[in-house]
């Protein structure tokens, strides 16, 4: 192969890399948004994409299509999120608390249900995954071609999913219940709108899409669920919608960034082995793990100031009648 | 569930006949009626009670997750009492870091800030301490103080940078504290790696770990192969950071801004001093638990090695409702429980992750005080209805009974009827619907009717579904289901429709 062939396929695979590793953020990076624009902390997105991934294997299992899977997934990522809705909307409990609360649960249910379904204590058996899906007319294009080459079909719904929830957070009667539910509740109230229900809707929603992404870890990257595979990435994610400044475009860019910045090791691993001058960079592997946590740390403390919605965090109480 | 500890508790808000006192010696001796004025403070009986009410409720929603996923929930709850009572110094023992980083996070609970990376703050240092420990030759006694200190100042120091980032440049600590917690992780597992600086070469595996530490640095267990001397630093550190929180100034301006941040600035309390303070002593005593874990039980930095201690350290500050005191009971609970975890899977073959449900559990009651409250009123209330009925309603009960067994029925069925897709959903459905059947009877019995009219719908197409599968076992008892709903629905509908009339003729 040509000098030039090689850099442009590293490319490629550099930002497929990306693009894999940014999915499942952005999906659930997306779904606290919906919580978090209505008012509502959500620190339970990790154990709601670890209850997606486990529900879209044990699905995927149970009927042997992957499909039925990835609605399991989004199902049981918004029952998880709507015990943490009862606790912290319905009940007025504190939403951080709650949020720990629904992590620790998910996290040893689901390895509970390993030894309970499969009698294992690590993974699952292999189960079919979602089909991998090949764009005829992206093929020939040099570097997007090898992009777009046998991505699961997860990721296509993740960029429709990102479009979709822009048009309902800003074009919708919705999307604008649900922001304001989450600036001025009592101005919400006001106008007639139910604050517990938008907030509720908002809850279940980002477990359902915290679901996804899960489900992509488990039936989409992969073909089985690992015990705690999601590794840290739900909150991995609240800091891409927090650095994404709360809205759909920003959380989109910043789950890329972050996905970028998680598939690094991987990225150099594969340039190490393409070029022995890069291949040092192997010992400091650890070290390089650590970049994308710092980079977060110090570009939420210097690039930019984010604005969080009003009034998250504090359960809405509506004034005694009369 | 009895460890809550009712001494010393008279240290917080209400008990402060003293308020702003700094000598140690009158706090204790003011100790005493500062207890009674606490324990008999409703305000502290009604969060005692909630905390008790929520970990029996978690315990039952446990017995139910255990009972459907096919284990012996009895035998289960057996080990684990056994399990925990058998072994005192390893509860003792897993208890101890439990403590600091429990004291940790509830610190900066108190000051109104989330310190989700304990965990980040425990791994710096326990490395610290290991360093310490296997380089520096110091005699014994002031080589273990040495460590601790170093590892205080190391997690504190650890804890002081998203402590500045939030005050300065408004950096969201749940963020920072859980990034620097992931980069902690990575440093230290590289920094004992073959391309770090203290990886031990002396043994033939070469495991990312350091070498043993001094003999002069490890601290001396207590009476057994597994409590160590850890345990004193842990309660001494209850004491003083009751202390702090409660009898020093510092400890007051804390309070206030956790309060109310604007309303400290305006009485003239610096916020960004605090709020940077308040993140470093929770670091140093983060970075103690770790310091005391390698010191203690580990005696070697080995990379990754802690289980979740920073992480468990919020669940305590919450169960101990952010209390020093609560925090001692809480950690000591939990530590039970872990023990107990293990003996439930040795021996009733349940495993261990069971206790992180039942953590969970807790934790979701406790974050609800007003779901028991509600429970609590929704039960009083349907008392008074069930007394202002002229005679028993036996249809009401029954149908109670008999949503609930459903239930258990439905689900039970679930797992034996593996195999068949439709007959599996169909059963689920069934079971949900019972839920709800059963919370409806409870709450709102404007809805009665129809939720029991669906539920005998459910259980005849289940019937039906399994008829035709040829499942003759479930046929029979949805059918049997089916039929008792249907004739309690006839005594309901009887009941309602008379109540009807007569509300109608009275209006």
């Amino acid at each position: 192969m040509q000098e030039a062939d090689i850099s442009i396929l590293l490319i490629g695979i550099l930002l497929k890399t990306t693009l894999q590793m940014a999915t499942p953020l952005i999906l659930t990076a997306l779904g606290g948004m919906y919580s978090e624009k209505s008012g509502v902390v959500n620190i339970g997105l990790e154990g709601m994409m670890l209850m997606g991934a486990f529900a879209a294997v044990w699905a995927t299992f149970l009927t042997g299509n992957p499909w039925i899977g990835l609605v399991a997934a989004a199902l049981a990522g918004g029952l998880l999120a709507s015990t943490h809705a009862i606790v912290s909307v319905k009940f007025k409990g504190n939403q951080i608390v709650s949020g720990t609360g629904i992590i620790l649960f998910a996290l040893g249910f689901t390895t509970l249900m390993l030894d309970a379904v499969w009698g294992v204590a690590g993974d699952t058996p292999e189960v079919t995954p979602l089909p991998k899906v090949q764009l005829p007319f992206l093929a020939d294009i040099p570097i997007i071609g090898i992009v777009f080459s046998q991505l699961s079909p997860i990721i296509y719904l993740m960029f429709v999913l990102s479009i979709l929830s822009w048009f309902v957070m800003y074009k919708t009667p919705f999307g604008l219940r649900l922001r304001a539910a989450g600036e001025d509740p009592s101005t919400l109230d006001t106008a007639g709108v139910n604050v517990e229900w938008v907030r509720f809707i908002g809850v279940v929603l980002s477990g359902c899409l915290a679901g996804l992404g899960g489900a992509y870890l488990s039936i989409g990257f992969t073909t089985r669920f690992r015990k705690g595979m999601t590794g840290g990435r739900g909150f991995v994610s609240l800091a891409a919608l927090i650095f994404g400044n709360w809205a759909p475009l920003g959380v989109f860019l910043a789950g890329l960034l972050f996905g970028f910045l998680n598939g690094l090791p991987n990225i150099i691993q594969v340039l190490a082995q393409y070029n022995s001058d890069l291949a040092f960079l192997m010992n400091y592997i650890d070290l390089i793990a650590m970049i994308p946590f710092i980079l977060v740390v110090i570009a939420l403390a210097g690039i930019r100031k984010s604005r969080p919605p009003k009034g998250i965090g504090v359960p809405y109480e509506k004034e005694a009648a009369g | 569930m009895t460890e809550f500890p009712s001494t010393g508790e008279g240290t917080s808000e209400q008990g402060t006949a003293k308020g702003g006192e700094s000598n140690p010696v009158g706090y204790l001796s003011g100790a005493p009626q500062a207890i009674i004025a606490k324990l008999t403070d409703s305000r502290f009986q009604k969060q005692v009670i909630w905390t008790i009410a929520s970990i029996i409720l978690a315990l039952l929603v446990s017995a139910v997750i255990m009972t459907m996923a096919g284990y012996d929930a009895g035998r289960a709850f057996a080990y684990l009492l056994v399990g925990a009572l058998r072994e005192p110094g390893r509860v003792l023992q897993f208890a101890t870091p439990l403590i600091l980083t429990g004291l940790a996070v509830a610190l900066a609970f108190k000051c109104g800030l989330f310190n989700i990376g304990a965990e980040g703050q425990l791994y710096i240092g326990s490395m610290a301490a290991a360093v310490v420990g296997f380089t520096i030759s110091w005699p014994y006694l002031a080589h273990p103080i040495l460590c601790l200190f170093v590892a205080a100042i190391c997690g504190g120091i650890y804890g002081l940078i998203p402590g500045l980032l939030l005050a300065y440049r408004g950096a969201h600590e749940v963020v920072t504290t859980m990034m620097l917690s992931y980069a902690a992780i990575a440093l230290t597992t590289w920094l004992v790696g073959p391309n770090g600086f203290w990886m031990d070469t002396a043994g033939s595996e070469l495991i990312p770990q350091t070498p043993l530490l001094q003999d002069t640095a490890i601290l001396p267990t207590i009476g057994g192969p597994y409590l160590h001397w850890g345990i004193f630093v842990a309660i001494l550190a209850v004491f003083v950071v009751d202390y702090l929180i409660n009898r020093t100034v510092l400890g007051y301006e804390m309070r206030a801004v956790g309060l109310n941040r604007d309303a400290a600035e305006y009485a003239g309390i610096n916020s960004k001093k605090n709020v940077a303070l308040t993140l470093t002593f929770s670091g140093a005593l983060a970075g103690l638990a770790g310091g005391g874990e390698i010191m203690g039980t580990y005696n070697r930095f080995i990379h990754r090695w802690s289980p979740g201690l920073g992480w468990d350290g919020i669940t305590v500050a919450v169960l101990g409702g952010n209390n020093p005191w609560g925090v001692l009971g809480g950690a000591i609970f939990f530590a039970a429980l872990r023990v107990g975890g293990n003996a439930m899977q040795m021996d009733a073959h349940v495993p261990i992750e069971m206790v992180s449900v039942i953590q969970g559990l807790i934790v979701l009651f406790v974050a609800a005080p007003r779901a028991i409250m509600w429970m609590q009123n929704r039960g009083v209330e349907y008392v008074e209805w069930v007394k202002s009925e002229e005679k028993l309603p036996l249809d009401h009960l029954f149908g109670i009974i008999s949503s609930l067994v459903g239930v258990f029925i439905s689900f039970g069925l679930v797992s034996a009827s593996t195999g068949n897709l439709l007959l599996s959903v169909s059963l689920l459905l069934v079971g949900v619907v019972a839920i709800a059947a059963f919370a409806i009877f409870l709450a709102k019995r404007r809805y009665i009717l129809p939720i029991f009219t669906i539920l005998s719908i459910a259980w005849l197409l289940t019937a039906l579904v399994s008829f035709f599968t040829g499942i003759l076992l479930v046929t029979v008892i949805a059918g049997v289901m089916g039929l008792l709903s249907i004739t309690d629905l006839l005594l309901l509908r009887r009941r309602y429709q008379d109540r009807n009339i007569v509300k109608e003729a009275e209006s």
